[in-house]
């Protein structure tokens, strides 16, 4: 029954990517509501037995979780919740280690290298590409192995232990018509072919790129598509060097392979978000969580704890296509509002102390004035030392990234933003959602209007 | 020649001319019917017969070097005197037929200017083929009394001498001269019968007789389909077949239908500038890399093409198609992508039906080819190898027209269709640059003690518009049409080279030797290597003396804009220098211009683009019914055509007359530059969107009506943005309008018509 809902939860917003697209043949007046034209795109073979799998809660050891359960297409297959971390394995008690990632907008990324060309063709190469928070997975099909073989997510014992789950499935007859009759007598292949087909399905259906957020209307040049004011500076603030700068990993460009404005540029960069309680294996003081040097990812593991390694804390730049839907920000979910992301790039430098925990100091019975209530600390410290980049060993303080806005400038100097870039920059961001609708008729005043 | 009556009556066509006679009598010129009551001696007419020829050329297609062009004449063509103007040789004008021989003999009450209408049952005696489609040329009065003692020559040449004269308001003998100057014969031989000349004299008569043949076929086929004037692209303010059409934005489409059907002499005008573009002889298109407008607009590291922009003509919203490299030079040879959306080597993915036909393919295990890079096998998910559909090359060629790329720092005796290799024994010094040559450097940049070998991949294959093209590859002109350009780095030294052997005579800049003898193409298109259009690549050597190893100057960086920029000036300063540019009767133009932008942000094209991130966008074909459907047949097509920002786009024309200093802002991409281009050379029709080839067809009436094979389309805010149009400038942008940008621009967007509407190719103001 869960499947069957889970099912059709998917058709449905397979229903709505399709109509929040493209509009009519009646463009004269200015006004009409773009209506589908395009008809749907048949999947293949492979791709339909990725959806039935992508959807299957038995394709897990505790029964009750599929790729949906964390990629809800509700959520652009991201989280259904705020959690940092969700809860996996075979009793749906354990933990995991990083917030999930959106599904999501993820057919151009390339595979992981060291030194990828940037997209935007004017950034030196630099580590980018893969999949997962650290790019440890080359393509699509290899991330698909990740969850169903982790203890703490859908908790198979093996790949033998999926295409066994496969094998009694009700589609197991679409997966040979797919990979043909004796697909399941060779597990090892069985299992490239599930993980391929689950590739598929999100390579082809086109609710994984739907491209159908007020900004594709804009950069389409389609009725609806023009911006608000508000909309409009908050596009300039998340583009400005001097201001946002967001566009510089968050690229909107023109990328390579025909792709655009998918707001990333694959990249990886160590801003040193702080340490987030809320994941138990960080209650290991010893426990670091670095991205590209580890622990999960191993080709660039420090030779010896500490060593000087210019790949620690460094974590692939996500795209920010449907950002407003998540509650959980950054590979270790320890924010929780979009506001208060950008808050935190605003002020990592200029309020340490509201992001990072103090040592050694007396907490205020009040608060100064002008103290800021955003951040995750709201009390105010008398002496002490603010824990800058908690979450990542004082070695590696030199990898952080320096670029705007999260240019190491002075504690308690002037911010980078405005509460007006601020309040800007969250309109522009909310036209990336994908499903917009125009409204019938042009809003006049509205948060994100003028 | 012309006789009296007394002798034209012993001709063995008296019967016919008595009749002839007889009519003439009919009309008001003899109507002296005082004497004709039988008994007083009729006065014989005073009528004169004017003989000579109908002549022309014929084009063989087929050639591996020239164009075939052979001298004839046409065969069952009508000679009049045009009584009523119009453009036909009507019954009751009495018109004589050319004979086998293309001869005829025409009796006429008083010596008239001549036409011949030359049907369709004509035919055309330098090839034995039928006259495709009805013709008319024309022989001035002036003309006919000139030749009337050796022969009326009626031809392409005659016709065109009576066309200037009428656009012009000038003067037989002017034009006659004109027309002499511009294919450089004498005076005494332009209108004489090409079928007596020889040589370079007849070469020359017989290249441009091919151009005007088409000219005034398709300027009868105009006037006789009854043609509205002028085309509706050409039409001042906009289109104005899409007032009240609906699919197109309507505060965009304002301007009534007021087009009355075209004349006669509004015709012969109009086939030569069709949707307002002129005829052009040549034009030099030259592809630099990978700049937005503001890298080099007002850039300091580029003074030289800033002043080209300055004193040229400008298209100061001009769009990519395509990004990277590949498929914007693919998209500059044929107007579409064809779903290419990397650099990959021309062979990738081509398998199957795709698989090329230009074989042995060069690699290294070919003869002459050890050197080679190529790689005979590539996996690909999208084919590289555009079969079976139309591009400028071959348009130009079955024209009868020639093209050509010129390209720079292949090694000499590679195949066209490699990449560069590199060559350690050809040598060249660091570019060397005082202070205040780039960029206001204060101190010298350079070292004269780094010497550099020849790196790989000066030379490219992607960067050549015609080399995605399997009939490109394979026309018989291919080889003969790919020439060599110096003026580089290492061109000097090429001789050196070691990695094939260099073939006996090689020429090592043949685009110098071109201008200078004239054998240029009508279609140029000027590729400098990969340190000179700007792209950069690593270029490293040793440093005399201290053994170490050093990187070139300006294949990196800021400095090579100012390496570009010096190249583009070596290549404008040699081509005005030649002959061509310096002869005013020739239409020459140099296009300066990018392949891409940056497009960082906003738009990333225009104009026939498929809109930003579209995931349906298809190409089409053709009914037999002449109706469009779908054609699904390209995987991948959906990720192509999406644009890669803004750049320059500069033109230079050798007309002294022409408007200058005009910024034209109307959007355009690389497929309104390949409509613009078609109309140029007349390899195309506005009537028929599908003689347009591929995406250059999206005009934005075109889209309106195919709305539902167009899906990229449909929802448009502003369709006028979205579709094709000829570069001519034509179209007023309203006042309130605000200009769409990339973020590749600088200035603030404007707002409202640009200050001029002059056509950035107009040949006078």
């Amino acid at each position: 029954m869960q499947k069957q809902q889970l099912l059709l939860t998917g058709l449905a917003a397979l229903l709505a990517a399709c109509g929040g697209g493209h509009g009519g043949s009646g463009t004269s007046g200015g006004t009409t509501p773009p209506v589908v034209i395009a008809p749907p795109t048949a999947l293949s073979l492979a791709a339909q037995v990725g959806q039935k799998m992508f959807f299957d809660t038995d394709l897990s050891g505790s029964g009750r979780m599929s790729c949906a359960t964390c990629h809800d297409p509700d959520y652009a297959y991201g989280p259904p919740n705020d959690l940092a971390v969700q809860l996996g394995g075979p009793e749906l008690k354990s933990p995991g280690l990083r917030a999930v990632p959106s599904l999501r907008y993820k057919d151009f990324t390339p595979p992981y290298a060291d030194l990828l060309d940037n997209p935007d063709g004017i950034s030196v190469p630099g580590p980018g590409g893969g999949f997962t928070w650290d790019g440890r997975a080359a393509t699509l099909a290899e991330q698909a192995r990740v969850p169903l073989l982790s203890a703490f997510e859908m908790a198979n014992a093996s790949a033998a232990d999926v295409v066994a789950r496969l094998q009694a499935a009700d589609y197991a007859g679409l997966f040979r018509q797919a990979f043909g009759d004796d697909a399941f007598a060779d597990t090892d292949a069985a299992f490239r072919d599930a993980l391929a087909a689950l590739q598929a399905f999100q390579i082809e259906d086109s609710s994984f790129h739907p491209y159908s957020s007020k900004f594709d209307l804009y950069a389409g040049n389609k009725i609806g598509g023009a911006l608000t004011a508000a909309e409009a500076r908050g596009l300039k603030v998340f583009t400005d060097p001097d201001t946002g700068n967001c566009a510089s990993c968050h690229y909107q460009g023109a990328g390579l392979n025909g792709s655009s404005a998918l707001f990333t540029d694959f990249s990886y960069e160590a801003i040193s978000v702080p340490r987030n309680a809320d994941i138990p294996a960080n209650a290991d003081a010893g426990y670091y969580d670095m991205g590209l040097c580890g622990p999960m990812r191993t080709d660039h593991l420090p030779s010896v704890p500490g060593a000087a390694d210019s790949f620690c804390g460094m974590f692939k730049a996500p795209t920010l296509r449907n950002v407003a839907l998540r509650s959980a920000f950054f590979h270790n979910g320890v924010l929780h509002s979009l506001e208060q992301v950008i808050r935190f790039y605003n002020t990592r430098d200029t309020w340490p102390e509201i992001w990072y925990p103090t040592v050694g100091g007396t907490p205020r019975a009040q608060n100064d004035a002008g103290f800021p209530d955003y951040g995750l600390i709201t009390v105010q410290y008398e002496g002490g030392t603010v824990q800058k980049f908690d979450d990542l060993p004082a070695a590696y303080a030199g990898n952080i990234d320096p670029q705007m806005p999260l240019d190491g400038r002075p504690a308690h100097s002037t911010p980078p933003m405005t509460e007006q870039n601020i309040a800007d920059l969250i309109c522009f961001l909310d036209t990336l959602t994908d499903g917009y609708q125009p409204p019938a008729t042009t809003p006049t005043s509205g948060p994100c209007v003028n | 020649m012309i006789t009296q009556p007394s002798s034209f009556r012993k001709t063995p066509k008296a019967l016919v001319e008595a009749t002839l006679v007889a009519a003439i009598c009919a009309m008001a010129a003899c109507s002296d019917n005082n004497h004709h009551d039988g008994s007083t001696p009729v006065t014989p007419p005073q009528t004169v017969t004017i003989s000579g020829v109908v002549a022309g050329s014929g084009f063989v297609p087929g050639s591996t070097t020239e164009p075939t062009l052979k001298p004839g004449y046409y065969q069952g063509a009508l000679v009049c005197v045009d009584a009523n103007a119009n453009g036909k040789c009507d019954a009751d004008e009495h018109p004589a037929t050319t004979g086998s021989d293309g001869k005829f003999s025409l009796d006429v009450a008083t010596v008239g200017a001549l036409i011949a209408d030359i049907g369709t049952t004509a035919t055309n005696t330098a090839t034995g083929a039928a006259n495709p489609t009805r013709n008319v040329f024309r022989a001035t009065l002036e003309q006919v009394q000139e030749q009337q003692a050796d022969g009326v020559v009626i031809s392409p040449l005659s016709s065109e001498v009576t066309r200037l004269m009428e656009a012009n308001g000038s003067s037989y003998d002017t034009e006659k001269q004109n027309l002499a100057t511009r294919i450089g014969v004498n005076l005494a031989q332009v209108l004489a019968d090409v079928n007596d000349q020889s040589g370079a004299t007849q070469s020359a008569m017989l290249t441009e007789a091919n151009a005007l043949t088409q000219r005034f076929a398709y300027a009868v086929t105009k006037f006789d389909r009854g043609d509205k004037y002028p085309d509706a692209l050409a039409v001042a303010g906009g289109d104005p077949e899409l007032t009240g059409m609906a699919g197109v934005t309507a505060a965009t489409a304002t301007v009534p239908e007021t087009r009355l059907p075209i004349t006669f002499a509004q015709a012969q005008q109009a086939a030569f500038n069709v949707e307002g573009i002129p005829r052009y002889d040549a034009i030099f298109i030259i592809m630099l890399e990978n700049k937005a407008t503001k890298s080099i607009l007002d850039s300091a590291f580029a003074p030289k093409i800033n002043a080209y922009l300055q004193e040229g003509n400008q298209s100061t919203s001009y769009y990519a198609t395509g990004n990277p490299s590949e498929p914007n030079y693919t998209a500059l040879g044929g107007a579409d992508d064809f779903g290419i959306t990397d650099d990959s080597q021309w062979n990738c993915g081509a398998t199957g039906a795709n698989a090329p036909e230009d074989l042995p393919l060069p690699t290294s295990d070919q003869p002459g080819l050890a050197s080679s890079p190529f790689n005979g096998s590539c996996d690909n998910a999208v084919n590289h190898n555009v079969k079976a559909r139309r591009n400028l090359f071959n348009a130009i060629t079955a024209a009868g027209m020639t093209w050509r790329t010129y390209n720079e720092s292949m090694n000499p005796g590679q195949d066209i269709r490699t990449d560069s290799v590199a060559d350690p024994a050809v040598m060249a010094q660091d570019n060397v640059y005082a202070p205040d040559t780039v960029g206001g450097n204060s101190s010298t940049v350079g070292n004269p003690n780094l010497v550099l070998p020849l790196p790989g991949g000066l030379y490219k294959t992607k960067h050549h518009p015609g080399m995605a093209y399997q009939n490109v590859r394979s026309a018989p002109e291919f080889k003969f049409s790919n020439r060599t350009m110096g003026g580089g780095q290492w061109d000097n030294v090429l001789k050196n080279s070691t990695k094939y052997t260099i073939p006996e005579g090689y020429d090592f800049d043949q685009l110098g030797t071109d201008l200078q003898t004239g054998d240029v193409g009508n279609l140029n298109f000027v590729v400098p290597d990969q340190c000179d259009d700007m792209h950069g690549i690593t270029v490293k050597g040793t440093v005399v003396g201290s053994g170490a190893t050093g990187t070139a100057s300006d294949c990196s960086g800021d400095a090579i804009i100012t390496r570009g920029d010096n190249y583009v000036d070596y290549v404008v300063k040699k081509i005005r220098a030649s002959d061509l540019w310096k002869n005013p009767q020739k239409k020459v133009a140099i296009v300066i211009m990018f392949d891409e932008g940056k497009a960082t942000s906003g738009f990333n094209s225009c104009c026939g683009w498929n809109v930003s991130n579209s995931t349906v966008a298809q190409p089409l074909k053709q009914n037999t019914d002449g109706s469009w459907a779908v054609d699904d047949s390209i995987a991948n097509y959906n990720h192509g055509n999406r644009g890669h920002g803004e750049s320059i786009w500069g033109v230079l024309t050798n007309q002294p007359d022409a408007p200058k200093g005009i910024k034209d802002s109307d959007p355009y991409s690389h497929f309104s530059f390949v409509r613009t281009l078609q109309d140029m050379f007349l390899l195309a029709d506005p009537a028929v969107d599908g003689s347009y080839m591929n995406r250059s067809k999206y005009t934005e009436k075109f889209i309106a009506e195919n709305i539902l094979n167009l899906p990229e389309y449909a929802g448009s805010a502003d369709t006028h943005f979205d579709a094709v149009r000829p570069m001519n400038h034509a179209y007023v942008i309203p006042a309130d309008y605000v200009e769409k940008q990339s973020g590749d621009v600088a200035n603030e967007p404007q707002v409202g018509p640009d200050a001029s509407q002059a056509n950035i190719w107009a040949l006078k103001k």
